[in-house]
């Protein structure tokens, strides 16, 4: 259990985190969603005490990430694979990271067998590749076996087979009642990992809820209709929240209403409809909605924010 | 997966296991071990302190034999250490000279090079209480140079006895003072590591790092005796390299720091640097 209360992280002037709150329930998959640079990086090193937060306060399991006796038992963290001295051998990086808890060396070649390192453990972790490294950093979060999991960007840079495998991973430790939490800016990888959703843009939580919940909070509102008389419908629609776009001559996307007041309002105008389907977004579409209202109360410095990064990437 | 349970979690930590200041100490162990460049280095060191109090015996034995040239007032200054028996004492510790240069750097680049590398995230990931965490690693560094200082001097005793023979300079261990002066330049060495490992700290970057610590031990000293005032003069004797001097010496200037003085001169240089260190390691973001 992750709980975050009022985090902020600023440098300087530039706000990384502005007042986050959440909490990271165990038993499932926690997809932490964002573009790049909304600061889901800085929240997830705030958590285990890396960066100091500038106000608010995040606890793991009720206590700071510090303040644990045996943290790497409580949380097993990779944040950066690139956190390991390029010169020393997996096999050694390891031994080193367990060697702070008393963790035996069995335990050490058993995190290097579940993460398919055998083959290069040996070998000095410059020469590895983003994948490998990747892999490294797993084995180094799963070494004290711990209750709570926090990934940042875990498939970044892995084939897919192995994105497959930190999916079955993530899945398989919050089936054994344990607390998992996920960062990616891939939505198809959210799709299909989490069960729920934290989407954090330009620094603050856009959205917190169940996967479902995400992708029909956004999708419930929108239906598309046919109807031979767009203008008499949509007049009479007009309201708070209700938009309508004509796409077709005859074919309206309402959005703001549910299906069945549009239907009843058809009635009363006397209006034929002759299509009336309640569209399911996608993540991708919930997403990009709900990022896209965030970036617009900030319109003024929207050149700065980086490109959303598609799937694809 | 969207009905998975939210009860308690199912997962508890291993009872007694839990990091503490001695599995930091054997992780830093590992650490210094396990990198090839820090091994080689060691070894050089040990080579270079043995080669350079070697080169010293040669030239004391030199010295020894152009002694009757010598003006007697140079004489009576150097009588006030020994003579050219007293140079010939101070061999074993000689080769810190060269080896402080070496090891502080040394001791500066075992921590900077995990900022480099962001090693240190992982190293304060496991270890989050972030002073015991450098002091971890400040420990190993001063008990390996302490172990490198020692036995540098006393191989250098041994190959120094064989050169100085041929002048009748030879002595045995027994040698009033002589025992401490080996076993002090362990000390000097360990006090350069803290220091150098505290600079690293504060620096996070090797090359200034070592930058500042070869400034402090060798060019401060020489800008120091360069500007004609009393009052540089008079401090020169308080820069870490110089207490360090007196602190390896066998005999001591009846003007100059004790062996004890230097040794507390330098050792409050290494604590406060090391207190400054302390202090930014637990403010800073890594």
């Amino acid at each position: 259990m992750i709980e975050a209360r009022n985090l902020a992280k600023r440098y300087g002037a530039k706000t990384a985190v502005d007042g986050v709150s959440f909490t990271v329930q165990p038993g499932k998959v926690t997809g932490f969603l964002g573009p790049n640079g909304a600061g889901k990086s800085t929240t997830m090193r705030m958590i285990v005490g890396l960066d100091r937060p500038t106000t608010g306060d995040v606890t793991v399991n009720g206590k700071h990430y510090s303040g644990h006796k045996a943290p790497l038992h409580e949380v097993g963290a990779l944040l950066d694979a690139k956190a390991v001295h390029t010169k020393r051998s997996a096999y050694n990086h390891l031994r080193a990271m367990a060697a702070t808890h008393g963790i035996p060396d069995s335990r050490v070649r058993e995190v290097i067998e579940m993460t398919g390192l055998a083959a290069v453990a040996r070998k000095r972790v410059g020469g590895f590749s983003l994948g490998m490294g990747q892999r490294l950093g797993i084995a180094v979060a799963l070494l004290g076996d711990p209750q709570t999991l926090i990934f940042d960007e875990p498939v970044n840079g892995l084939d897919p087979e192995g994105v497959q495998w930190v999916r079955h991973l993530a899945k398989g430790l919050a089936a054994e009642g344990r607390t998992v939490f996920l960062s990616s800016h891939l939505m198809s990888e959210m799709a299909q990992t989490a069960d729920h959703l934290i989407i954090i843009g330009r620094g603050r939580i856009i959205a917190d809820a169940p996967m479902q919940d995400v992708i029909a909070g956004q999708g419930q509102s929108r239906t598309r209709v046919r109807t031979d008389q767009p203008q008499v419908l949509t007049s009479a629609l007009a309201g708070d929240g209700v938009s309508s776009r004509l796409l077709e001559p005859e074919l309206l996307e309402i959005t703001g209403v549910d299906v069945k007041r549009i239907a009843y309002t058809a009635l009363q105008n006397q209006v034929l409809l002759y299509e009336l389907t309640p569209l399911q977004a996608s993540l991708e579409e919930a997403y990009m909605q709900l990022t896209q209202d965030e970036v617009e109360y900030h319109s003024v410095s929207l050149a700065e924010e980086p490109a959303m990064a598609g799937e694809g990437k | 997966m969207s009905t998975a349970t939210t009860s308690a979690p199912a997962h508890v930590a291993p009872q007694g296991k839990g990091v503490n200041f001695a599995r930091m100490v054997k992780s830093e162990w590992i650490k210094v071990r396990t990198l090839r460049s820090t091994t080689v280095l060691l070894i050089l060191t040990v080579v270079a302190m043995v080669g350079f109090g070697a080169l010293n015996a040669w030239g004391t034995t030199i010295s020894a034999e152009f002694s009757s040239d010598v003006p007697p007032e140079a004489q009576a200054q150097m009588a006030e250490t020994g003579g050219i028996q007293g140079m010939a004492y101070s061999i074993p510790p000689s080769g810190v000279a060269f080896g402080q240069l070496l090891f502080g750097s040394l001791a500066v680049v075992l921590i900077a090079s995990e900022y480099a590398t962001g090693m240190i995230r992982s190293t304060l990931v496991a270890a989050p209480q972030r002073i015991k965490a450098l002091l971890a690693k400040v420990l190993v560094i001063t008990v390996v140079a302490f172990v490198v200082g020692v036995l540098s001097a006393l191989i250098t005793y041994f190959v120094a006895q064989p050169i100085l023979a041929g002048e009748e300079l030879d002595y045995a261990l027994s040698v009033d003072g002589l025992i401490p002066s080996i076993i002090n330049t362990g000390t000097f060495l360990a006090l350069v590591a803290i220091m150098g490992m505290s600079i690293g700290a504060l620096l996070r970057n090797s090359a200034g790092g070592i930058v500042t610590i070869v400034a402090l031990l060798m060019v401060l000293p020489i800008v120091f005796q360069l500007i004609p005032n009393d009052f540089f003069q008079e401090t020169m004797q308080y820069l870490p390299s110089s207490a360090g001097t007196q602190l390896v010496s066998v005999q001591t200037a009846d003007d100059a720091l004790t062996q004890l003085q230097g040794g507390l001169v330098m050792a409050a240089w290494a604590l406060v640097l090391l207190i400054a260190a302390c202090l930014t390691i637990r403010r800073r973001d890594v």
